[in-house]
């Protein structure tokens, strides 16, 4: 359910940095995370801010935000 | 049978029909428009849904109220439809369809105007995986269920069980018209069956 969106990296998973810190990064934001899951090479993290529902998508090489999609 | 019997069969306007005509097969009414537009609205949106989801998950919400707006309507049609869209054999059909579908492996498919005992089971189990389906969708865009993973897997496994039921579903329809030679899709677009002379 993520609009397609599938390609943050071309690392190899082995040297991803762990999802707990994409989660982490969403917090920063103020995004009340709900759960984060792997989305082709994305960190897919479902968070929700002011009542409104958001899919944040970030490269598990350096956590940086590829893309924000609200639901 | 008995059915037949209480059924007035169509005269199409030819009350001096010769004995030669009146051996022609004849049609009766038996699903009425509200239910044939239903049935074609609603597979349309499911299988539109099916192909949508990730790629335009806007469309793909969108055909998903669609398709429960779609079930209170069958709901309602239920009570307020014309003979065969009720409910009011569904009990006595889904205990026979056990039997029903034990007997089907010997060729024996009975006589029904109507939907026969594996038909209504296919409409009980469609029924119930769309509203699982369309309900856990919806849900699952709400801020309350949004990201629970329960609610996700739900809405995943009852739509996988949804377009397994309807392959299943359009096998059945296809060996049924077989069996009993006659066209069942065209039945559900003309809303007319075959009513045959020697039953
Ligand atoms: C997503 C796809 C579909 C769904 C959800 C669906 C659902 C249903 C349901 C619930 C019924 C029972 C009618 C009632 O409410 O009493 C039904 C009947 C029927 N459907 Fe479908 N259907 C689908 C696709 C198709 C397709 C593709 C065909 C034809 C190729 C088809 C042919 C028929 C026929 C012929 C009947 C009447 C069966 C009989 O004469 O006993 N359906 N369908």
């Amino acid at each position: 359910m993520a609009d397609g969106f599938k390609n943050c990296t071309k690392l190899d998973k082995a040297s991803w940095k762990p999802a707990s810190e994409a989660e982490a990064k969403a917090k920063a934001l103020g995004y009340e995370v709900r759960r984060s899951k792997v989305e082709g090479s994305c960190y897919e993290v479902y968070g929700v801010k002011e009542g409104k529902l958001y899919e944040l998508f970030y490269s598990p090489e350096d956590l940086s935000l590829k893309h924000t999609i609200a639901k | 049978m008995v059915l037949l019997i209480e059924q007035a069969p169509d005269a199409r306007g030819a009350p001096d029909r010769t004995p030669a005509e009146r051996t022609v097969p004849r049609t009766i009414a038996v699903w009425d428009l509200p239910l044939r537009l239903w049935h074609w609205a609603l597979a349309a949106g499911v299988l539109a849904a099916w192909f949508t989801p990730s790629v335009y998950d806007g469309l793909h919400r969108v055909l998903g109220y669609t398709v429960l707006g779609l079930l209170a309507f069958r709901l309602v049609w239920g009570f307020r439809g014309s003979r065969y869209s009720r409910f009011r054999m569904v009990g006595v059909r889904l205990r026979a369809s056990p039997r029903y579908l034990w007997n089907l492996r010997r060729g024996i498919s009975g006589r029904y105007i109507g939907l026969n005992p594996a038909g209504t089971l296919m409409l009980v189990a469609l029924l119930v995986s769309l509203a699982v389906s369309t309900i856990t969708g919806a849900m699952s865009v709400t801020v309350t269920f949004f990201g629970v993973w329960w609610v996700e897997d739900a809405h995943h496994y009852s739509s996988d069980a949804v377009i397994v039921l309807v392959v299943l579903h359009v096998a059945g329809v296809v060996l049924m018209g077989i069996l009993q030679r006659e066209n069942l899709i065209r039945a559900m677009i003309t809303g007319r069956k075959r009513i045959r002379g020697h039953l």
